[in-house]
């Protein structure tokens, strides 16, 4: 009884979250505060005088008079029927356009995912020898975190200068045969197979740790079937995790498709939230959204495949993937924040804005980081830069926190709008918010926001569970304690500390996430110094004057290399060994399975 | 016994990676532009992806103009007088109509035949297009055919201009074919220029094969094939690596690291012009405004923000209009700048400063310029936003000073327009809040003039007019950059946009 009531609240919350897209999305023409009939009237002609003629003609053309309700029982009515509506802006049907940058875009991120997987199964081989030689193998992922904390903008630009431009390997743009894949198939599959290879090289470490490893050891089973058996293991516990970096390459994918000129789905979504032609931006949304909900559902099944009986009575232990930390593992994180502390210090006593500077000027002692194009002094711009990015990059996971553990209290609840925020890209997220509301630094914090809750409530629902379950909890209402009291004083302290931890290694990915929205013109204005602005500004002149690039990239990589170390080791167990670690214990997570909790945790230094 | 693991691994996931990147191959677009070098075919990069379906009717128009696919009754020559194309000649009937004169023996890309009645169609798509084409803003223009070689094209008003404004891409001639009921129109197939429209795919490639039905000497080049490339990182590679054969707006960053014989400067019909407030603030007052015309530095300007790729502004209207800058010696454009208030001390006049973010040098420009004024002694609040929020509050005169790059020339290469909306009692884009009647009184005067010297010498009084009172100061002339590989003989570096390959167009083997 129980059992069906549980299962019809994770229905009714899923059909509720599917319904509130759809809501969202039908609803485009009437959310946006930017007026669709100015701006394509501006699509059609420059610079005519928009007069309340020209607006009223447009509005009768695209049927926008009819009003809301009218207009969306027809969209609905049409989507059903596989009819997606005619672009406001050719007259054409739209459907065809997307499901071709459909097929396109489906591609680059099958070539993608080819390079993600060389370079992951590249990265696990040394953890994979360390474990069948009986050793630990303490990640020495530094290199890759730096790699994956590079924007895959600033790598397409890179490559494009480097193979296209210099070494004459690859045409520089264009999507009409295999040689045109390399370049974007590149820029996005690096980053994501860097994280996918942390992450897989760290948990098959873990794993190798397990008692049963020494077990069948001893038992003298072959080497090669133990190795076997802890892929096995180690696989489903960051499948999760994988799908989500997967399911990000569609993100990736819009930054790769602007620069490489690819026709495909991230592309046209773009231009059509640009030009607010509102019928393909829908279909583009719809589409996008079901390639993450296709992978993620991919990405399940094969997780049930490989867990087999237990994922269902959910009795499988998590492996911790933390190293205990030696003295010297400090030097990485306390060098990577004295750094960064240190050009911030350095920064924000310099004026950002003042062109007193030459045009591109080389760093000297004076100007350590050089100019960038307007003369700015760029020490000045990252310095004041890491303000408004981090600051805003902390504005943004606070916010997640709260809403974490507030929809974490209600596990079964908050499923359906959990699964679809988790399917949703932050660039999609930006791509709606910037469709409603135009761009601007807190659109995009927004759009951030509006998508990366969705862990840390995974994170505080698990907890939440666990803490109910713990015996000196469970006794308490026999004892009169009342509901709010026993949430407050019992419940809610073992859970916030953990989740706040866990926000924090967030950061750096945040950061990142609002650096690409930046790139794409959906971030922050000019000449607010923002780090993603300073990138796309300088991406331009990487080649002619390359400081303009470095500075900002530099310091990204530094506050992703902070948190990627902070992650990696177990801190507490440096000042007193502890016997439970905060987020590594198991226990069942009604929201997310059994997944590893701390490979979540880590990832989260680069997620986007 | 790790290395077979390990390489087994290795192997598997090789395996798997190359046959999901094998199942990705079915998606590349067609063959046509997979060979790019192909013969002498013309591979062209383009800045704008198409953003209205290359509807004529849109700026869109612009590109088949420029690929020589689409054609006007008439075109212009370097001075702004319309010269014959699929007219052969015209005349004033009376004060509100004219004649033209269909040119015989033109076909369209589809195989029919070009005959005044598809003209007269072809004009009244046009304006019964919504929005109207912006060329027809504020124009009420009927066409009707006289028998089958000429049209004739009647005004409500009087308008000594219309030959000029049929050579605006936006009212080129389609075949009947393009034009399907519910209003949109096809470029497909459907023009009558030397190169044919054969595919478009969506916003990333068009193709055109040469027209041999061509009415004129047939082109040169066996066909183009057009690729849009929003990143200008790309375009300038397409450049650098031979992908491209043309490559459309060079950015300006990227211009120092290609060799200077593939690149060329085109200069834009568009001015960088401070507008000031005359009616409310301290501009109000013809001295204060003065002092700012003598703290901008344009040579900084155009040194910094654009690397010397501008041209310094000696009046509003700019090198694209060729003949601007002589008729600008003559002494009673001179004795009208004499006339200038001179420049008042500035001690702490707090002034507002507004421009937007969709053109990005736009708010460098309005960098130096606050440090400009900043060192006479204003002192400036800056407010920058998107074009969208920011139009109606500088119309409204929000503003004491505003910054905006502005076509002078729009479509029928006559700046009167420009002049009227911006600078006259009535105008539109007022921006400066300026209205005089003297200045009012020669606008007027010469819109009346048919296109000539008399006319061209009427529109630069204005403009001395308008510079006397500093009701805006014209700080810089944009150029455009474009490239052309070295075997690339005959494209046009056409400041108005409006041609760029055409019959003698060719790429040497």
């Amino acid at each position: 009884m129980a059992r069906t009531g549980s299962l019809a609240i994770v229905a009714a919350s899923r059909g509720v979250a599917i319904a509130g897209i759809v809501l969202l999305v039908g609803m485009l023409p009437w959310l946006s505060g930017r007026s669709p009939e100015y701006s394509i009237l501006r699509a059609r002609y420059a610079e005519l005088e928009a007069t309340p003629e020209a607006l009223a003609a447009v509005r009768r053309e695209l049927g926008l008079d009819r009003g809301p309700l009218a207009v969306f029982g027809e969209w609905v009515a049409g989507v059903v029927r596989g009819d997606f509506g005619t672009s406001w802006i050719n007259g054409r049907p739209v459907l065809p356009g997307v499901l071709e940058a459909l097929g396109v875009s489906l591609s680059l991120m099958g070539f993608a995912i080819g390079v993600a997987l060389v370079i992951a199964a590249a990265l696990c081989i040394p953890a994979l020898r360390a474990g069948m030689q009986g050793r630990r193998s303490r990640g020495s992922g530094m290199a890759g975190a730096a790699f994956t904390a590079l924007p895959e903008f600033l790598l397409a630009s890179t490559l494009l200068i480097v193979c296209s431009v210099w070494l004459r390997w690859f045409p520089p743009y264009g999507w009409t045969g295999p040689e045109y894949a390399v370049l974007p198939a590149l820029a996005l599959g690096i980053p994501a197979g860097g994280l996918i290879g942390r992450l897989l090289s760290d948990a098959i470490a873990a794993t190798f740790a397990e008692p049963w490893v020494a077990t069948w050891t001893m038992a003298g089973f072959p080497r090669r079937r133990t190795a076997g058996a802890v892929l096995r293991r180690a696989l489903p516990s960051v499948l999760g995790q994988i799908g989500l970096v997967l399911i990000g390459l569609t993100g990736g994918a819009v930054a790769a498709e602007q620069i490489f000129a690819i026709p495909g789905l991230g592309r046209a979504t773009l231009g059509a939230a640009n030009s607010q032609d509102i019928p393909a931006l829908q279909a583009g949304v719809l589409a996008l959204l079901a390639v993450a909900v296709v992978v993620g559902g991919l990405v399940g099944i094969l997780r049930g495949v490989l867990l087999g009986p237990a994922l269902r009575l959910g009795s499988l232990p998590v492996p911790d993937a933390r190293v205990p930390p030696r003295r010297r593992d400090l030097i990485v994180p306390a060098a990577s924040a004295l750094l960064l502390a240190l050009v911030i210090v350095a920064g924000v006593f310099r004026d950002p804005f003042a062109s007193s500077h030459g045009r591109l000027e080389a760093p000297s002692w004076a100007l350590p980081f050089g100019a960038d194009a307007s003369g700015r002094d760029l020490l000045g711009r990252v310095g004041h830069g890491a303000l408004a990015t981090l600051g805003v990059a902390l504005l943004v996971v606070l916010v997640c926190v709260v809403v974490g553990i507030l929809v974490g209290l209600f596990p079964r609840l908050s499923i359906g709008p959990l699964e679809v925020t988790n399917a949703a890209p932050p660039i999609l997220a930006g791509i709606l918010v910037t469709a409603l509301w135009g761009p601007s630094i807190q659109g995009a914090a927004i759009a951030v926001a509006a998508v990366s809750w969705a862990p840390l409530a995974a994170h505080a629902g698990a907890l939440v569970q666990e803490a109910k379950a713990q015996p000196h909890i469970a006794i308490l209402p026999v004892l009169g304690v009342g509901r709010a009291r026993t949430l407050f004083r019992y419940v809610l302290p073992p859970v916030i500390g953990p989740v706040f931890r866990h926000s924090m290694l967030r950061l750096p990915g945040v950061a990142l996430t609002l650096a690409a929205l930046g790139f794409l013109g959906l971030g922050t204005d000019q000449p607010t110094p923002e780090w993603g602005l300073i990138l796309s500004e300088g991406s331009g002149y990487a080649e002619r004057a390359p400081w303009t690039v470095a500075a900002p990239a530099v310091a990204l990589i530094l506050a992703a290399v902070l948190a990627v170390s902070l992650a990696a080791h177990d801190w507490a167990s440096l000042r007193v060994r502890r016997s439970t670690a905060d987020a590594g214990t198991g226990g069942e997570s009604p929201a997310r399975g059994n997944e590893s909790l701390t490979a979540d945790t880590e990832s989260a230094a680069f997620s986007r | 016994m790790t290395k077979p693991l390990a390489r087994n691994l290795t192997r598997s996931i090789v395996a798997v990676a190359t046959a999901i990147a094998l199942a990705g191959c079915a998606s590349f677009t067609s063959s046509e532009s997979a060979t790019p070098d192909d013969g002498d075919r013309i591979s062209l990069a383009m800045m704008q992806p198409p953003r209205s379906g290359l509807s004529p009717l849109s700026d869109d128009a612009f590109k088949l103009s420029r690929w020589a696919t689409a054609e006007t009754l008439v075109v212009l020559d370097e001075l702004g007088e319309a010269q014959p194309a699929l007219a052969t000649e015209w005349a004033r009937v009376d004060d509100l109509t004219w004649r033209f004169t269909i040119r015989p023996d033109v076909t369209f890309h589809d195989g029919t035949g070009l005959d005044a009645p598809q003209v007269a169609a072809a004009l009244t798509a046009a304006t019964l297009a919504t929005p109207k084409p912006r060329i027809l803003d504020g124009v009420e223009l009927t066409a009707t055919a006289d028998g089958d070689d000429a049209v004739l094209v009647s005004t409500l008003s009087e308008d000594p201009l219309i030959p000029q404004r049929l050579s605006s891409p936006q009212l080129a001639i389609l075949a009947a074919s393009a034009y399907s009921a519910d209003g949109t129109v096809s470029p497909l197939g459907t023009g009558t220029g030397p190169f044919v429209l054969t595919a478009v795919d969506g916003t990333s490639t068009a193709s055109l094969d040469r027209y041999d039905d061509y009415w004129g000497e047939p082109a040169a080049a066996s066909g183009i094939d057009v690729a849009f490339v929003p990143d200008g990182t790309a375009r300038a590679a397409a450049l650098r690596t031979g992908t491209a054969d043309i490559v459309e707006s060079v950015p300006v960053g990227q211009a120092a690291q290609i060799d200077a014989d593939l690149i060329h400067e085109v200069p834009m019909p568009r001015t960088n012009t401070l507008y000031l407030n005359t009616e409310t603030g301290p501009f109000a007052d013809p001295a204060v405004r003065a002092a700012a015309r003598e703290a901008i530095e344009r040579a900084t300007l155009v040194e910094l923000v654009y690397e010397g790729r501008a041209d310094a502004a000696s009046g509003l209207l700019g090198p694209a209009v060729q003949w601007a800058a002589a008729e600008r010696d003559s002494a009673g454009h001179r004795s009208a700048l004499d006339t200038r208030a001179p420049a008042a001390a500035i001690d702490g006049v707090t002034i507002t400063l507004g421009t937007f973010t969709d053109r990005a040098e736009l708010p460098e420009v309005a960098v130096l310029i606050e440090q400009q004024l900043e060192a006479v002694g204003f002192v400036v609040e800056q407010d920058v936003r998107e074009y969208q929020y920011i139009e109606a509050d500088a119309l409204d005169g929000a503003f004491d000073a505003f910054v905006l790059s502005r076509a002078t020339v729009l479509d029928s290469g006559d700046p009167v327009a420009y002049l009227y909306s911006d600078f006259a009692c009535a105008g539109s884009f007022n921006i400066s809040q300026f209205c005089d009647p003297a200045v009012d009184a020669a606008l007027g005067a010469a819109a009346a003039l048919p296109a000539g010297a008399e006319r061209r010498a009427a529109i630069m009084q204005v403009e001395s007019l308008i510079l006397a009172r500093d009701a805006a100061i014209p700080m810089l002339h944009e150029r455009v950059i474009q490239g052309e590989a070295a075997s690339v003989t005959g494209a046009l570096r056409d400041p108005r946009e409006r041609t760029l390959v055409d019959v003698e167009t060719r790429v040497a083997d």
